[in-house]
């Protein structure tokens, strides 16, 4: 987004903000798992585009404030979102997701003060998912059954992980 | 043929998977020495899905999008072909419902039987590891040498001609003789293979046709450290047994560098895809690239080589003609009693054909067919042979039908290394341990191999899904835990240190272990369901200490003392507590509500089940006491040859496809040699 932040704000942006927050993962990282647009799309699917909207507006606000007193605990993010009873359990399924590929549903506890749609089910996402699962690279692996790292490889030393 | 004019075959083959494959093959090849060419018909009661390379990539397809992922997770399940589900392992004492509601096995217990298979073309080699180690020497004479069991009617020297066939032409080996460590053998490794065909392998010099699969990265480090090192155990007769331990690679039918005149076989219908294992990390449930064996590849050769249809100008007769018919499942094996002068023989086997997806096409004629041959054979697994048998009513003058079920119960041991070696990495596992699969404690307590994983904990705790769930947390208020950059960094530390050791043990044959038949059990098209009654002896159960002791030891000098603890009763439901410490340590522990719960000597075990189901059908010498001679043809029945797991009168420590795929080789001889020369 560089400097001029638009008056507008990127909805998937923000979206993408709050991911590598709450994955680790940086933008470009995420970016080329060619999922961010899928799962923008299920936030929505599971919460409905209005609260997906408050989620965004906490979320940049807290993350422009972190930014602005160069905090590098993001407190006012952990404050805001992860604490915070509105979007701590949707903060959960979107860092499930992005690790495993697959949404977990919201808590019954969740879904009594919130609601959710009726999307809200475990599901494998996509195929695409589970091989772009965050969980192997951070394993300093592949995904069982895809991206294969070729003949022999698993006999070397495993690359340190960070 | 009751309602339209199926032409006659020579053989008619139950069960489109490796055993079929192989005697169909086998039979071709034979014959045609003899400027013999049969007709061939192999019913598969699944789906043909798999038979090109862009339609094996939906199972695939199917394997990633699984929410579950077990075996069967990429094969479509079918009412009318229904297959067991190892999801499907409940808890059995305590039940008043009647165990027929459950699943597709009626699980009588009292422990329920934890393996599973594959009713798909192409069978259980579908979803195998592919280890292919030959049985012992005295796995075939379990009776003479250690007064347990019985004994094989052939011996290891008699079956050595066959495992080579089955290393070299079918599966593909690769393996390094040199490597292969076993006990109880009088002289070396080299003595053990050494071959009687001298053409082939010079001065009988054998090796593999392959080289060994590269070890991993974690069984390098397992050799460094424990290699050498003497796990001793307590006996009863003599007060102590002790085992040298050597990290053993594994032989496997996974492709890997070729010996000089061996080609590789890579996919079916993409011969250039899976020349070599990549390092999917998937050999169960499905090896994406085809670089593992599965019998497609054979099936493929078949109906490429030897199709039904006759090209112009082509004279019936000529050349061997091969017909693979899917979603056909055997019902009945159509026989005659014997008399007082003559043995009864089969006459017909009936058939259903079925479709899940709608209604056949059009101008199909009625979905029961009784088709006729010279020769019949039932190929369709332990389990589902017998089942067919009993509701026949055919081939059980023994009634050992259904009798001595078998499989390897499976004792999980897991920890947290010290250090990172790189889990998640390379095939299911690439060595093993043999020390303990055989010996004179053979005697009062089973052997057992050792596996040893390279899949982290994704056996026993369904990691790395667990392990993330448990460190994310927050099931209770809500709050993740952990997130972001801690997250990452600490998966990066847990994961790759986490190992784990499957204890596979022998399961000695039990008559009261039996598969049988009520009428009151059937599938959706009216087939019979496996009734199931299950259970350990105590011979078997004696060899749990040990492997847990041994596992003690074993863990100790690998730095993994430290029992971490484990609420005993806790459920399986990771984030209702605060996430573990992950201290390093050995984490093996039983849930409660464990299904397959085995108490003895005042420990709780836990057991799974291998997927290697054996012994329904037992080959001997004796028709009072088998149900099969050495060549799998029935006692009862002589033109019926009762084939797979299901001969095998014991089991040793060997995984028992190469065995099994030795014994059809045999059969295939003794079919082209026998049953075609009428």
């Amino acid at each position: 987004m560089g400097n001029d932040t638009p008056t507008h704000p990127d909805p998937k942006g923000i979206f993408t903000d709050i991911s590598v927050e709450l994955t680790g993962f940086d933008r470009a990282e995420l970016g080329g798992t060619g999922m961010v647009d899928t799962y923008y799309d299920t936030l929505l699917r599971m919460i409905g585009e209005r609260e997906a909207g408050q989620l965004f507006r906490y979320a940049q606000e807290a993350l422009d404030a972190d930014r602005k007193e160069q905090r590098k605990d993001n407190a006012a993010f952990k404050k805001a979102v992860i604490d915070n009873p509105r979007f701590g359990p949707v903060a959960l399924g979107l860092i499930k997701l992005w690790y495993l590929g697959r949404w977990y549903p919201l808590s019954a506890a969740y879904r009594d003060r919130f609601g959710s749609t009726a999307d809200d089910v475990e599901h494998v996402v996509s195929g695409q998912g589970y091989r772009e699962g965050l969980v192997w690279a951070a394993a300093g692996a592949h995904p069982m059954g895809a991206k294969p790292p070729g003949f022999g490889s698993w006999a070397e030393p495993p690359s340190p992980t960070p | 043929m009751s309602n339209l004019p199926v032409p006659d075959y020579d053989l008619v083959i139950v069960g489109g998977g490796i055993s079929g494959a192989v005697i169909a093959k086998t039979v071709i090849e034979q014959a045609a020495k003899k400027k013999k060419f049969p007709r061939i018909l192999i019913l598969e009661a699944g789906r043909a899905t798999a038979l090109s390379a862009d339609k094996y990539d939906t199972y695939v397809e199917a394997y990633h999008k699984a929410l579950v992922k077990v075996p069967n997770s990429p094969y479509p399940a079918s009412r009318s072909a229904p297959q067991p589900d190892v999801l499907d392992i409940r808890p059995l004492d305590n039940t008043d419902a009647d165990p027929g509601g459950q699943g597709y096995f009626v699980q009588k217990g009292p422990m329920p039987f934890g393996s599973d298979y594959t009713r798909s073309l192409g069978g259980t080699t579908l979803h195998w590891l592919g280890t292919c180690l030959r049985m012992l020497p005295n796995d075939f004479k379990m009776r003479t040498t250690y007064n347990k069991g019985v004994d094989w009617p052939i011996d290891y020297e008699a079956l050595k001609p066959y495992y080579e066939r089955a290393e070299w032409d079918i599966l593909g080996v690769a393996a390094n003789v040199e490597h292969q460590h076993y006990p109880g053998l009088t002289g070396s490794p080299e003595e053990f293979f050494k071959s009687n065909n001298t053409t082939k392998f010079h001065e009988g010099s054998y090796h593999f046709p392959m080289a060994e699969i590269p070890s991993s990265w974690l069984d390098q480090y397992m050799a460094h450290t424990v290699d050498g090192m003497t796990i001793s155990l307590p006996g009863k007769a003599k007060p102590e047994h002790t085992f040298k331990i050597k990290i053993s690679n594994t032989p496997v039918a996974r492709n890997s560098t070729p010996a000089a005149g061996y080609n590789v076989v890579g996919a079916v219908g993409n011969a250039d895809q899976g020349q070599r294992c990549q390092g999917n990390s998937s050999c169960i449930p499905i090896c994406p690239v085809q670089a593992k064996y599965n019998a497609l590849k054979t099936l493929y050769e078949l109906i490429v080589k030897y199709p039904d249809q006759l090209k112009a100008g082509e004279q019936p007769g000529t050349r061997a003609r091969v017909t693979i018919q899917s979603q056909s499942v055997a019902t009945n094996v159509v026989h005659t009693k014997a008399t007082s002068t003559d043995k009864g023989k089969v006459t017909g086997l009936t058939y259903k054909k079925y479709y899940d997806d709608g209604a056949p096409p059009q101008g199909t004629p009625p979905t029961e067919y009784t088709v006729t041959a010279r020769t019949y054979v039932l190929a369709a697994n332990a389990i589902e042979n017998a089942t067919l048998l009993l509701a026949s009513k055919a081939a059980n003058t023994s009634d050992q039908v259904g009798r001595n079920l078998m499989d390897h119960p499976l004792l999980l041991t897991w920890g947290l290394l010290p250090e990172n070696v790189g889990a998640y990495r390379g095939p299911g596992s690439t060595s093993g341990i043999p020390a303990f699969r055989d010996g004179a404690f053979r005697k009062d307590r089973t052997a057992f191999r050792v596996e040893i994983g390279n899949w982290g904990w994704n056996f026993p705790e369904d990691t790395p899904y667990t392990t993330v769930l448990d460190l994310v947390g927050g099931n209770e208020d809500g709050k993740a835990q952990l997130h972001g950059r801690e997250l990452r960094k600490r998966l990066g530390e847990i994961l790759p240190r986490q190992f784990r050791i499957a204890w596979e043990l022998e399961q000695d044959p039990e008559g009261r272990n039996r598969v049988t038949v009520e009428d009151r059990y059937k599938d959706a098209l009216g087939k019979h369901r496996p009734v199931i009654d299950y259970d350990l002896s105590d011979y078997m159960k004696a060899s749990l200490p040990w492997a847990a002791e041994a596992s003690r030891q074993l863990f100790e000098k690998l730095g993994m003392k430290n029992k971490v603890p484990h609420l005993p009763c806790e459920p399986e439901k990771p984030g209702r507590k605060k996430a573990r410490s992950y201290e390093t340590g050995d984490y093996t522990h039983y849930a409660c509500d464990d299904a397959s719960k085995v108490k003895y000597g005042g420990e709780t075990y836990a057991v799974r089940g291998a997927g290697h189901v054996v012994g329904t059908h037992r080959m001997g010498a004796d028709p009072t006491t088998s149900v099969v001679d050495s060549y799998q043809r029935s006692h009862d029945l002589p033109n019926l040859f009762i084939v797979g797991c299901g001969s095998m009168p014991t089991l040793g420590t060997s995984n028992p496809t190469l065995t099994m795929t030795a014994l059809a080789l045999r059969t295939g001889d003794e079919i082209a040699a026998k049953e075609l020369s009428a």
